[in-house]
Order: structure tokens, then sequence, then C-alpha cells
């Protein structure tokens, strides 16, 4: 058990390493460098010079490469020319709305498709099970920004019944700001998720102590919750690690859309300013948060299933 | 050489469907998507031929018209008639997807090839950094290209083709390492067959259903991520309409009313996709059946 915690934490050690790397070598690839990218393509080659040597980008590349490493080991992520703050600062506010309207949707996503995936399971073949199938397809392929700005349409724009964006003052106008972004978000994962788990919870239905449970006569709620729900719930967890993906491109989109201030809206709105250095650290970011889910996904899945036991 | 010429080519008769062991019919999934899929097509590059309004002729008398006879699809806020933008556009949101799929499957195939062919070590090493890659969603690094380089339509396709390829590399090398240890691999290596000669001859063509599959669902994702990337004003730049672009002045302008500036363009990218993910999903479940 702790060789294997041991080993999959070091595994992601490595991939944090070289994704830092990677980062490193992808804002150096620019042409001509990042001073254009701060100065723009028709800044003076004098311009250029002094900003290099300022941010001591005319030393050789192992040495930037360190300091790179120094200052990301320092919390120091960079200096943004076009807000004129350290970008850490930028990051903290910015990371918690995101962290709760990630987690909003993926917590929203997993109960609607515990439900689903069970009434799926429950009647198979038949003509509501192929509904839902279809429903699941279609929801699963829609794009967040087009749900969004249907939903903006309808719940606002028609109904005025929801602000069709941005950030409430008070805990319920966070709370009504936040709806329709967490339904946006959530509806393509639910719909990736419910896919799966029917599937699991059909095969479970189709197993033997489901027939012995109806012949004791238990009533179908219970099977449902405690024999089905119980077997195939497992698989659930290396999903949640594999869509986190997913949450953190459609999370980018969603909060676009909303005009919601998180970490996706701030590097959109970053990119188009052309501000680098803030790009830069929301992209390394949000690698780090991959891993470090995958990571999480992992251990809790081995902890929770034994056999699991890596190669 | 005549008759040499056909086998360099053996693995081409595996693009007949036979690779996937079915019939058209027997495959409704596979084959209603790829209808949608064509419509789509032809809608993007047949449509202009037949629908000649040129989708930038703007004209200030006619703004936001709702849908009508003489412009099926209403008008946008220049008085553009909106299905000669809609055709427009399909050209470069499927156009620049299925052209970054295919360096996609090239890269991919051949670090795939590589790193399963390669020594374990090299083949770690190469995984790990196929792990980094993977950490990063294609969107958000197109997004950190978009951000330190204006982009033109042939630097999106090389990007996204350079960015989209670590998942299929994956597989391939999975596939590969399956393959590696099958009884006709592993007799044509007693025969004293190379190993470059091994992975043109028997494994490419072993890899190619799975790579038709995987392909398929590439042009999804990146039609699904250059028009995520038009919609936030960082893809296809305006005047030139891409569907992602069209929805995105279309979400501005929705407190006007007009919802077909809306509608369209979305449901243009959801068909888009959401054929390719039947196609490729039916052609998984031949695979996986098989």
């Amino acid at each position: 058990m702790w060789a294997m915690i041991v080993r999959r934490l070091s595994v992601s050690a490595i991939s944090l390493a070289l994704l830092v790397t990677l980062v490193f070598f992808m804002i150096h690839a620019t042409p001509g460098g990042p001073a254009y990218s701060i100065l723009g393509s028709h800044a003076s080659p004098q311009a250029v010079a002094a900003l290099n040597r300022q941010m001591g980008l005319d030393r050789p590349l192992p040495e930037q490469y360190l300091i790179w490493w120094a200052h990301l080991l320092e919390g120091r992520l960079g200096y943004s020319y076009i807000q004129h703050v350290e970008v850490s600062h930028l990051i903290g506010v910015y990371l918690e709305r995101t962290l709760i309207l990630d987690l909003a949707a993926l917590g929203l996503a997993i109960a609607v498709a515990i439900g689903v995936g069970l009434l799926q399971g429950y009647l198979a073949e038949r003509i509501g099970g192929r509904i839902i199938g279809f429903f699941q397809i279609v929801f699963y392929a829609m794009p967040v920004f087009f749900t969004g700005i249907l939903l903006i349409y309808a719940f606002s724009m028609q109904l005025d019944w929801l602000p069709p964006g941005g950030v409430g003052h008070t805990l319920a106008g966070h709370a009504r700001h936040l709806v329709l972004p967490v339904l946006t978000l959530a509806l393509p994962i639910a719909a990736g998720f419910s896919r799966y788990f029917g599937h699991q919870a059909r095969e479970e239905y189709r197993q033997d102590y489901v027939r012995t449970a109806r012949a004791r006569g238990l009533c179908e709620w219970r099977i449902a919750t405690h024999h089905v729900l119980r077997n195939a719930v497992r698989p659930f967890i290396t999903l949640v690690g594999m869509m986190i993906p997913v949450l953190f491109v459609g999370g980018v989109l969603t909060e676009s859309v909303f005009n919601y201030p998180g970490l996706g809206w701030l590097l959109w709105r970053s990119a188009l300013d052309q501000d680098y250095p803030t790009v830069s650290a929301i992209t390394l970011i949000i690698g780090v948060l991959t891993i470090l889910g995958n990571l999480i996904a992992d251990l809790l899945n081995s902890m929770l299933d034994v056999r699991v036991r890596y190669e | 050489m005549s008759e040499a010429a056909p086998r360099r080519w053996g693995f081409l008769p595996l693009l007949r469907w036979g690779a996937f062991g079915g019939r058209w019919r027997a495959q409704p999934l596979v084959a209603s998507g790829l209808a949608v899929f064509l419509v789509l097509v032809a809608f993007a590059w047949l449509g202009p031929h037949l629908y000649t309004i040129s989708p930038y002729a703007i004209h200030p008398h006619r703004l936001f018209r709702p849908p009508s006879a003489r412009y099926p699809f209403g008008t946008d806020d220049l008085g553009r008639s909106f299905l000669a933008r809609m055709m427009y556009g399909g050209q470069p949101s499927l156009g620049v997807a299925i052209v970054g799929s295919v360096v996609a499957m090239l890269i991919g195939l051949g670090y795939g090839m590589a790193s399963g062919l390669s020594p374990p070590w090299v083949d770690k090493v190469l995984m790990r950094l196929l792990d980094a890659l993977l950490a990063l969603p294609t969107l958000v690094l197109m997004i950190f290209f978009a951000a330190i380089v204006p982009l033109g339509p042939l630097s999106l396709i090389v990007l996204l083709g350079l960015v989209s390829w670590p998942g299929l590399a994956r597989i391939v090398r999975n596939e590969v390492l399956a393959y590696k240890e099958r009884d006709y691999v592993l007799a044509a290596r007693q025969y004293g067959a190379r190993t470059a000669y091994l992975a043109r001859k028997h494994l490419l063509r072993a890899m190619f259903p799975i790579v038709v599959v995987n392909a398929t669902f590439t042009v999804a994702d990146l039609i699904l991520t250059l028009a995520g990337l038009s919609f936030l004003g960082l893809g296809i730049q305006p005047p030139t309409p891409s569907w992602g672009g069209l929805l995105g002045n279309g979400s501005n302008l929705a407190i006007t009313g007009s919802w077909w500036l809306i509608l369209f363009p979305g449901l243009a990218i959801l068909l888009a996709i959401l054929s390719l993910n039947l196609v490729g999903q039916g052609l998984l479940n031949r695979l996986e059946g098989r």
C-alpha cells in the first residue's frame, strides 16, 4: 500500500517537473522572445534590449531555467505588465471563485448522473432507457458556450428570472449568480457520467444477486440503493479524475460566457490583452491542478478498492 | 516494378469498410452520423455555389431581419445575409479541424509507435512526457499561444495538430505493446525482420482501425476547440466568418432578441460534434465487439 502511494507520488512529481519545464520552453519558443509580446511587435530594438536586460532575458537559457524554478518555489509566478501586479496576487481570489463553480458543477453532475444512471440501468432496453440514452449523447456533444447563451437568452433576457452574469455581493446574490453557470457546466459532465454509470448499472441489474433480491421480495428502491448502487459506483472516482480536463476547459468557456470572474475568465481576458505572464501562470496552474486531481483520484481509488494495486 | 507498387500501399484496402468487419446497413449509428456530417460539409462547400449572396455585403437598411424567404437565416447586425455567413463560416470551422487532426494523427502515430518499439526505459520517459502534455487541455494551450502570437488559419491548423496528438499517441503505444507479442510479429522477427520493417509492414496495418476511430473523435474535439477559441475572439478573426465567431457575435447581440444569430451557429457546431461522435462510437462498438 505505502509502496504504491510513494510510487504514485513520484510519478506525479516527475510529471509536474516536466510540466514546469514544458511551460518554460513554450514561453521561450515565442518568435522574438517574450519582450516582443510585452512591448508589441513595433517596439524598437533598444527598448527590447533594455527590457530583456531588466527581466534577465539576456542571460543564457540554462541560467534562466534555474531562475524560473527558483521563482516558482518562492511562489512567484511572474509580473503582469498590463495590470502592474505580481501574478500570484491576482490568482488567489480568482482561483477561489473557479473552485466554487467547478466543485458545485461536479457535485451536481455526480448527483444527477447517479439518479439518471440507476433509472437507465433499471429501464435497460425499454423505451424510457433509449430516450435517456439519446439525450445523453446530445447533451454530451453540446458545447457549453451554446448551452450558456441559450440559458441566458431564456432565463435572463426573456423571463428575467436570473442574472445573465457577474457575481453577487451577498450570499443569496452569489447563489443566484451561480445557478446558470453551474447548470451550464454540469450538463455535459452529467451526460458523460450518467452514460458510463448507466451502462455500469445495467450490467449490475443483470447479475444473479439482483434476481435473488427480487425473489426475496425486496422493493425496487432498496435493490437500487443497497445493491446496485454500491457495486456500480466504484469506478466513479477514476471517471472523475478523467473528467478534470473537461471540467477546466468547460470552466474557462462557462466563466467567459457568464462574465464570472474566475481563473478561466482571467485567462481569457489576459489572452485578449496579450498579458502573457498572467496567461502562462494560469496555464501552469491548470496543468498542476489536473495532475493533482488525477493523483487524488488514483489514491482514493486504491484506498477504496484493495484490488487496485498498480501493475 | 508494377507489382511492387500496390504492395507498398497494402494497408489501403483497410480504408474499406471491411476493416471494421461490417456492412453499412448494419451500422445505423455510423451511417446516420456520417450522413449528417456530409450534409454539413456540403452546406459549407457546395452551399455558396447555390446561394450566391455575398457574406460580406453590408445593407444598413436591413439590420436584424428575422428569417424570411429572401434571407432564410435572417440578417445580422450589419445587414449581411446570415445564411451566406453560415455557409462560408463552415469552411474554416470544419476544414481547419479536419486538416489539424490529420497533422495530430501523423504525430501521434509516429510518437506512439516510436515509444512502443523503444527500449522500456525510453518508453517510460516518453510516457511521462505525455502525462505532462495531457495535463494541459487543448483549449488552454491554444489560448496560451493565441495570447503570444496572432493566429491565422494556417497557424491554427499547425498548432491544433501540435497540441492534440498526445491522446492518440498513448492509445497507439498501448496497441503496439499488445501487438508486439503476437505470434505473427514474433515469427517475422525470428526471420530477421528489422524493427522499421515490422513497424511499417505489420504494426501500421494493425493500428489502422483504432487510428481511424480516434481521428474521428479528434476531429470532433478540434471542431469544439476551434469553435470555443473563435467564440472567445481568439481563433478565426472577423470579418472572416466561422461558426464559433458567429455564435460569439450572436451572444453579444442576444439583448436585441435576435435568436437566429445564436440558434443556427450553435446548432451547426452541435450537429458537427454529435455526428462525428456517433461515427466514432459506432466504429468503436464494432471494433470492441470483434
